[in-house]
């Protein structure tokens, strides 16, 4: 523990090395299930981000009375305390949203990627370090949804954010939006994660 | 009998049809996770339906009797320090969210203890499992889904009880068959020359996603089967209307020996 | 000894309260406006249903109300919102569901104030096969529904529809074009005698 990491270096390493979808493998319920299209990642990113930020600050200020054997009953409790507020807030500005993402927002509570960054880093270092790290996770956890997404709302409907980009001759293909399509992209795209890794690290053990 | 039909209808489309791993992307984790062999996969299955089915039994209990507006327990308390009408409007939806992930832990702790005091080599088959499924989405999101259906605008579409433990428990079931499934797909797997990239995660999300394709083939049989299933009504309420401007058979088999004739005539 | 649990437990006990007092807070500021868009979302679409699309903006008074029917021995209940204008009934906008090709289909039929001609339709919620049985909720496709008349029952055909009770069915989704066709038969034939006399 003696070269712990800077808030900078906890920032940077929950966006790629120790990204969230793609290495960690955390949270995989909205990574198929709201990535239909790009807008509604997004917003689910953003709500992940605000309740992550928010549970690992406040567990992160009451780390030095927190008992050990009540901390999951606290970090729940917490969780879905602020999972509530941005599922009321989504309700009241904006509706429709908060109507296409329905029980996927609610299931942020058991979203592993928060509670696991609450027990590994915000129950043991400090306010500051907690607070990057909650960013750095949720901008790898918007880019991991985002990739998806992106990947299959240009396919699934020609269109990106609901702007047409690829020509209208190309015939939508259906399935990408559809259930099976989510499971394609996503373990398509984790295999080529995979294989950049395994390439980059080869490089690394030649050089 | 229609209430009959309706939990049967209500049980295949949430085994089935709208299975929850396959279609609504919940318990994705131990499905990923825990699928390695037929075994272990059938144990989490078990363990997953049983909590379902105690978590709903609590969160449809909390929801109609406590949570929704006008629910009798918070309207009795509440009536004693407010009017009646307002104390009819006390809406604690708000608290669902916490209610619920509280009930389905303290629901797993329960099990836990009960089968480790009482069924020993049951735990040892599936006690693993249990601490796990306090953050398996499946259960919460079954809990919500009932929640959906028990806070409605119109009372008399609200579900009872009956129709939410048949949600849970066939909710449960149809996790299990795509989880040993999936198990009995990566037994073989494992013997086949995957490239690397590609092992582990990866290829079993393309699997699950051709798994998701076959469960696809079911969309449309629930409407199937209610119309296969339902003859009388749809019959009583076509009847009625029909009647006065149809004036019976004698006149349907007339147009049907006109036609054919005219037909010729067209010719 | 027991003073020592709840000794224990008065942070989870702190934190509950200091939860229940936000969450209380948030109750109080947001539902309002929750409530509001619940209501605004069926009744911003009122005017183009009963006016048509061009009259859209036109200014409509809206009525709400709940109205149950016996049917089978089962009471089925009905939003149906009375749109006047100029202090003359406008026509009716019924909200109604029912069983589709996925899921519950839901429905704004709009109906003129005799309930002879249906004056639109609008596709409230579905989760039909995207790309074929969404299609449902194509301005384009509904559109054929505009100006039936109510006194036949509407009847979905694949060959091009030519009498003036036939629909049009989507190509791949004839399933659901004919969901959409029984429920607006359905509602029409429920409400018919109800809301007919009602002027």
């Amino acid at each position: 523990m003696s070269n712990e990491p800077t808030p900078l270096e906890r920032f940077i390493q929950g966006i790629i090395p120790e990204n969230p979808t793609y290495r960690q493998m955390l949270g995989l319920c909205p990574t198929l299930a709201v990535t239909g299209n790009l807008k509604s990642a997004m917003t689910m990113a953003g709500a992940v981000l605000f309740v992550l930020f928010c549970a690992n600050v406040i567990v992160s200020l009451i780390r030095n009375i927190l008992k050990p054997h009540l901390r999951i009953v606290i970090f729940t409790l917490t969780i879905a305390t602020f999972v509530t507020i941005v599922d009321r807030f989504l309700a009241a500005y904006m509706y429709s949203m908060s109507k296409a993402l329905g029980p996927y927002i609610p299931l942020i509570i058991v979203n592993c990627i928060i509670i696991c960054r609450c027990e590994v880093c915000a129950s043991k270092q400090s306010v500051i370090h907690a607070g990057a790290d909650a960013i750095g996770q949720s901008i790898g956890f918007a880019l991991g949804l985002g990739s998806i997404a992106a990947v299959r709302e240009i396919l699934g409907a020609g269109s990106l954010l609901g702007f047409h980009v690829l020509p209208s001759c190309w015939p939508n293909w259906v399935i990408m939006a559809l259930p099976p399509g989510a499971f394609f992209t996503f373990g398509l795209l984790m295999g080529t994660v995979n294989w950049f890794v395994s390439k980059k690290e080869k490089k690394q053990n030649n050089a | 009998m229609n209430y009959l039909i309706d939990i049967f209808l209500i049980a295949i489309s949430a085994a089935l049809i709208n299975n929850f791993v396959l279609h609504y992307f919940v318990g994705i984790c131990p499905f990923i996770g825990v699928s390695r062999n037929i075994d272990m996969a059938f144990g989490m299955g078990c363990a997953v339906t049983f909590v379902m089915a105690i978590a709903a039994f609590i969160s449809w209990v909390v929801t109609t009797f406590i949570l929704i507006p006008g629910a009798p327990v918070t309207t009795f308390i509440a009536g004693i320090f407010l009017p009646a009408e307002q104390a009819k409007a006390v809406d604690l939806t708000i608290l669902s969210y916490i209610v619920y992930i509280f009930a389905i832990a303290s629901s797993v702790q329960f099990v836990e203890m009960y089968v480790r005091k009482f069924f020993p080599p049951l735990y040892k088959s599936f006690g693993v499992f249990l601490p796990l499924i306090t953050t398996n989405c499946a259960i919460l999101f079954a809990c919500l889904m009932i929640m959906s259906k028990v806070v409605v605008d119109n009372p008399a579409e609200a579900w009872d009880i009956g129709r939410a433990l048949v949600l849970a428990i066939f909710g449960g079931v149809g996790f299990t068959i795509a989880i040993v499934i999936m198990a009995g797909i990566r037994e073989e797997l494992d013997m086949c020359d995957v490239p690397k990239p590609f092992q582990g995660a990866a290829i079993t999300l393309v699997t699950a996603g051709i798994l998701a394709m076959g469960f696809m083939g079911f969309t449309g049989v629930d409407s199937g089967l209610r119309k296969a299933l339902m003859p009388k009504p749809v019959q009583q309420a076509s009847i009625t209307p029909v009647k006065p401007d149809d004036a019976g058979p004698s006149l349907a088999l007339a147009h049907k020996l006109v036609i054919p004739q005219q037909e010729q005539n067209d010719k | 000894m027991k003073n020592n649990y709840i000794l224990q437990a008065w942070l989870v006990l702190l934190l509950a309260v200091f939860y229940g007092g936000s969450l209380a807070g948030v109750q109080l500021s947001l539902s309002p406006k929750i409530n509001e868009n619940k209501i605004n979302e069926t009744r911003q679409r009122v005017p183009a249903l009963v006016l048509g699309k061009d009259r859209a903006n036109e200014p409509v008074e809206i009525e709400s109300e709940n109205i149950a029917v016996e049917k089978n021995g089962r009471k089925v209940f009905y939003n149906v919102f009375k749109a006047v204008q100029d202090g003359k009934q406008a026509g009716w906008v019924i909200k109604t569901s029912g069983q589709g090709y996925g899921d519950k289909i839901e429905l704004l039929l709009g109906v003129s104030p005799d309930m002879s001609i249906i004056t639109g339709l609008f596709v409230l919620d579905q989760k039909e096969t995207p790309g074929l049985g969404n299609r449902i909720a194509d301005p384009a496709w509904r559109q054929q529904f505009v100006h039936k008349k109510t006194d036949k029952k509407l009847v979905v055909v694949k060959t091009g529809a030519k009498a003036p009770n036939e629909i049009d069915a989507i190509t791949g989704a004839t399933i659901s074009s004919r969901s959409v066709c029984a429920i607006v038969n359905n509602t029409l034939s429920d409400l018919k005698p109800k809301l007919a006399g009602v002027n």
